[in-house]
């Protein structure tokens, strides 16, 4: 290549350089993870930049960076974001760590402790449990469900086989333990058709959602939220039955379902694989739309069933958005954040696809028929239950995905030995922590 | 071995060249099935059995290139007759794309990506493998104390896993404002690139017989101009390859376009995974951006090719 | 094969001299890693004695080589090195034989040889996070072209314990062979005709041309090939990440990730980083003496 050529490729990337330091405008920048929900926000926020000219730009990343991306934006204790919708479980670190600021004033105020659904406020909001502290404005309500093969389900064949070889009615599960017959029941690899599509991603959070649907609602726990005590409880023999029961789920999955999280799991459903699949309700509108699954019509959806003693509960998804301690425009966030949670702005995010968690909202007959789902969603927002939300979080699901998934997907070891090697790292961490005494 | 000429080899030349061609089918066949993929619709993406035979369509490529949302029902007919054919084939396929408040359609800011990504890849090129090749020649022709240690630290600087260095060098780039630039994403290539640059070029180097230099230098050339003027056409083909696999690492560079930037220096490679989709997944979007990511680094290698290919001692000054 | 100018010699007295041009063409390159690298690695040795976690604001405590005794006591990473050796083995010996057999087809007069060397590197010219998404794609039990093709039904090659870390293997082979190839093709072109001509004559067989002439003038070229390869296959980290997860897949470098980003046990990871970085050299200090002998040759 010639002198010439070259210079003016540098010439070209000096004009970049020079082009890219745009003046700083009135403007808030949020952090969220790329998907629907952030596309939502963004046209939510096309009205207070009408009402009050200050833009709101919604800055994306994919999901599998956006934890880091964020981190490392706390770490450098940088401005480039004012606000974050972050997951539930970054309540522990964002707060103790001084990222957030916090807002319990903001919410006697504003009363957003009432105003949004309890456990919404608990599993997005409020850190530590109990304490009546507050770091973030719940935003997008999220838990896991389930969308099931209606056709399937109502084929007067299928039901007549699976009353006989069941003894009871074929129908949504209303048990685990139905839920498991079902399985068995549509699983059939020769027909390429299989059961259930349940997740099994050991790379973040998945595989631990889903065992925790089961655990919970066999009325099993992670440890005492209060105590940080988990020997004894997380390795209880409930919590082995629980696991147990999981293992027995993944029997029936789709071949080569040992690393699924929400794409495939509506893949299952979409390509007709399954006849069940567990999935968060953000990704149900996908399900609902003839274009994006030519089963879209005979899918139907359901919340968790209850487990042996009548208890149900749903892992928590779904993010709260806080203002960040290093922005330089706190005050214009903290006037956003009022915004935001005024009734009909609520309303209007739910109209766009967002999952609002205002409980006026979320009570309103317009909504729970908006959608297939809602109505599951609104049963499920009532009974959901999150995992850890201390700074540790990461270290204790890195550690249980390492016991349960080479129990689940690669058939090694027992039950006992998963849970009782949990309990044993958890337990050091939280001693190593200095939270468990 | 050009120099056979008997029936036998003849054969055998005949017979390898066709194993050439087996193997190289088999090799581009994973590469045909992204490409093939760019062209199909969503749903034949992932049928049971494989969809081989399809009629191709451009919509991954509108969708590449516009910002979408998922829409939960069907289009409204009236919308959807007014619709210019790019909007209808995203209606098609399930999804809206996002309007500004002038009606205007948003992008998804693939192409700027791709723009920053030529800017970065080829500035940084050309810093590595210049700086590289200097810097091999220094160490292939002269004396310097300690000069394996300083080789094995040029080398070494490439081994430390990056996960690790990316907090401090984010921490770094904060404190002299170069993080989400061009600029600092051209250092940082330029680095990762220039161990590899050197070592690779004084490989080469070493294998130009140093009695051209010596000749030129008797002739009358400075050392200079025997650098210039001999040595560099000599290392041609060292010079092809080194630039073509630091242009590749710059091009394809993933975790470190995403910690050090966050929306002016965006580079491609984070953003094309991320259109996986978040409710079914697209393979379609992915395999378009792919598939035009590829264009420049194949037009650019296939530039070079018959420098790459031309050998080393070839073109060697008479003595 | 190398004789070299002492600098100042009197061949070259006319423009800049010898040590001059030395320095100026050596000393920038350096001086500029140094300085880019000194930083990140003082930090990380620092961090590495302490509890460090970058995502708290909580001070560092010094906690002298408690990080090093936690790791090399730890069951789990023991079996991470286990893993990734097995998979540098086996991906950079595939693309050895692979690059450097293909080399080997290639070296002749070939119809539009420079399209297909082109078209055969055109693997490695994507990212791995796009290659490892495609193979999972392509290795798919449920519409997967691989198992259509090979008319394997239901088999799970990304979920299976024994077969998942080769299967990654064999897409890192796929992508990466055409990098020894072309560095090996290098050499090859490199051999002087005469050589082989000399050889000819003397009615060697082809085995002794080969393990003489050729393997010995190609090794330096594609030492250096599999030295970068090496270095490369110890840090994998996007392509198995995204294809797979299983137990038998973790390779050092996924842990690494997962202790400095999910878990933010700064600390303990820059201790990890420096416990892989005293391994890497070590290896690499092995092949680079066996590239010196070879370049002695």
């Amino acid at each position: 290549m010639s002198k010439k050529k070259w210079s003016g490729l540098l010439a070209g990337a000096v004009f970049a350089l020079a082009c890219s330091s745009a003046p700083a405008a009135e403007k808030l920048t949020i952090l969220w993870a790329q998907w629907d929900p952030a596309n939502y926000l963004q046209e939510l926020v096309k009205d207070y930049e009408k009402q009050t000219g200050v833009t709101v730009k919604v800055e994306t990343t994919p999901w599998p960076d956006f934890q880091t991306k964020a981190f490392r934006e706390f770490a450098a204790k940088g401005d480039a974001y004012d606000l974050v919708v972050g997951d539930s479980q970054w309540l522990g670190a964002g707060s103790t760590g001084g990222h957030y600021v916090e807002l319990t004033d903001f919410f006697k105020k504003h009363g957003v402790d009432k105003s949004m659904a309890p456990a919404t406020v608990e599993g997005y909001a409020e850190y530590p449990k109990g304490s009546k502290h507050y770091w973030a404005v719940p935003l997008e309500g999220d838990a896991t469900g389930w969308s099931y093969r209606k056709d399937w389900f109502d084929d007067p064949k299928e039901k007549a086989a699976f009353k006989k070889k069941y003894g009871y009615d074929l129908g949504v599960p209303k048990t685990w333990a139905h839920m498991r017959d079902i399985a068995e029941f549509f699983h059939r690899p020769s027909e390429k058709r299989y059961g259930i599509a349940i997740y099994t991603d050991n790379s973040y959070d998945a595989l631990v959602m889903g065992y925790e649907n089961v655990l919970f609602g066999y009325g099993g726990d992670l440890g005492d939220y209060k105590t940080y005590k988990v020997k004894g409880i997380i390795d209880s023999k409930t919590a082995v039955d629980a696991l147990k029961f999981y293992k027995e789920l993944y029997k029936y999955t789709p071949p080569g379902w040992g690393k699924v999280f929400f794409l495939e799991d509506n893949q299952a459903i979409t390509e007709g694989l399954a006849s069940m699949s567990m999935n968060f309700f953000a990704f149900f509108p996908a399900l609902t739309n003839p274009a994006t699954n030519k089963n879209a019509k005979v899918t139907g959806y359901f919340a968790n069933p209850e487990g042996p003693t009548g208890k149900r509960f749903a892992a928590l998804g779904g993010q709260g958005i806080s203002i960040i301690k290093y922005s330089k425009k706190q005050d214009q966030a903290m006037k956003f954040l009022e915004w935001f949670i005024k009734d009909d702005v609520q309303q209007k995010w739910a109209e766009l696809g967002g999952y609002t968690c205002s409980a006026k909202v979320l009570q309103s007959e317009n909504f729970r028929k908006a959608t297939p789902y809602n109505q599951a969603f609104y049963e499920t927002m009532f009974m959901v239950k999150d995992f850890w939300a201390v700074p540790e979080y990461a270290e204790l699901l890195d550690s249980m995905n390492k016991r349960l998934h080479p129990f689940i997907v690669g058939n090694k070891g027992s039950a006992e030995e998963a849970l009782a090697g949990v309990a044993n790292d958890w337990d050091k961490t939280f001693r190593k922590a200095g939270l468990l005494k | 071995m050009a120099a056979v000429t008997s029936k036998g080899h003849k054969f055998w030349n005949r017979a390898l060249v066709g194993i050439v061609f087996v193997l190289l089918v088999i090799y581009l066949l994973p590469l045909y099935w992204i490409s093939s993929t760019a062209f199909k619709p969503r749903s034949l993406a992932t049928t049971v059995p494989p969809t081989v035979v399809f009629e191709p369509e451009l919509t991954s490529f509108v969708k590449l290139f516009t910002s979408r949302v998922q829409m939960r029902g069907e289009v409204e007919p009236e919308v959807y007759q007014k619709a210019p054919w790019y909007e209808k084939r995203v209606f098609d396929s399930g999804e809206r794309i996002i309007k500004d408040a002038n009606g205007k359609l948003e992008s998804s800011g693939y192409l700027s990506r791709f723009l920053n990504s030529i800017i970065i890849a080829v500035t940084s090129t050309f810093l590595a493998v210049a700086m590289g090749t200097l810097t091999a020649y220094g160490f292939s022709r002269f004396k310097l104390p300690g000069e394996q240690d300083w080789l094995f630290f040029i080398l070494s600087t490439r081994m430390l896993p990056p996960v690790v260095v990316a907090i401090p060098m984010f921490l770094m780039y904060r404190t002299v404002g170069l993080v989400d630039t061009h600029i600092g994403l051209i250092i940082l290539y330029t680095a990762f690139n220039l161990s590899f640059s050197v070592w690779l070029m004084k490989g080469f180097i070493d294998e130009i017989p140093i009695e051209y230099e010596e000749a030129a230098l008797v002739d009358g050339y400075t050392r200079m101009q025997a650098f210039f003027k001999i040595v560099l056409p000599q290392a041609a083909t060292g010079i092809a390859a080194t630039a073509v696999f630091c242009f590749i690492t710059a091009w394809n560079e993933y975790a470190f376009a995403l910690m050090m930037t966050n929306s002016k220096a965006q580079t491609a490679p984070p953003f094309i995974p991320s259109q996986l989709g978040s409710g079914v997944t697209d393979w379609t979007v992915i395999a378009a951006g792919t598939f035009l990511f590829l264009v420049p680094v194949a037009i650019f290698t296939f530039v070079l090719r018959k420098h790459l290919l031309r050998g080393v001692t070839f073109g060697a000054i008479r003595k | 094969m190398l004789a070299r100018l002492d600098p100042g010699s009197a061949s070259a007295r006319r423009g800049l001299s010898d040590i001059a041009i030395r320095n100026l063409f050596i000393i920038p390159t350096i001086v500029f890693l140094i300085v880019f690298n000194i930083f990140p690695l003082i930090y990380s040795l620092g961090y590495s004695f302490t509890d460090f976690r970058a995502s708290g604001s909580a001070p560092a405590n010094f906690i002298g080589l408690q990080n090093y005794r936690e790791l090399l006591a730890d069951e789990y990473i023991w079996n991470n090195f286990t893993i990734t050796a097995k998979y540098v083995l086996v991906s950079v010996g595939g693309q050895v034989l692979v690059g450097f057999g293909v080399a080997l087809l290639l070296n002749r007069k070939i119809p539009a040889k420079g399209l297909v060397t082109t078209l055969l590197l055109l693997p490695m010219m994507m990212s791995m996070a796009v290659v490892g998404l495609f193979w999972q794609l392509l290795y798919s039990p449920s519409w997967g072209i691989i198992n259509y093709v090979l008319g394997l039904e239901d088999f799970g090659w990304l979920s299976n314990a024994d077969v998942a870390l080769y299967a990654v293997a064999l897409t890192d082979i796929w992508m990466w062979s055409p990098f020894v190839m072309l560095l090996s093709l290098a050499g090859l072109s490199a051999i002087p005709q005469h050589l082989y001509e000399a050889a000819a004559i003397d009615r060697a067989t082809r085995w002794y041309t080969f393990t003489r002439i050729t393997l010995p003038l190609v090794t330096p070229l594609l030492l250096i090939a599999i030295i970068f390869r090496t270095m490369e296959a110890f840090k994998t980290f996007d392509l198995a990440f995204i294809m797979t997860s299983m137990e038998s897949t973790e390779l050092i470098a996924i842990r690494l990730y997962k202790m400095a980003f999910q878990e933010w046990q700064t600390g303990k990871s820059c201790a990890m980083a420096y416990v892989v970085l005293i391994m890497v050299l070590a290896i690499t200090n092995i092949y680079v003496k066996y590239l010196n002998q070879a370049k002695a040759r």
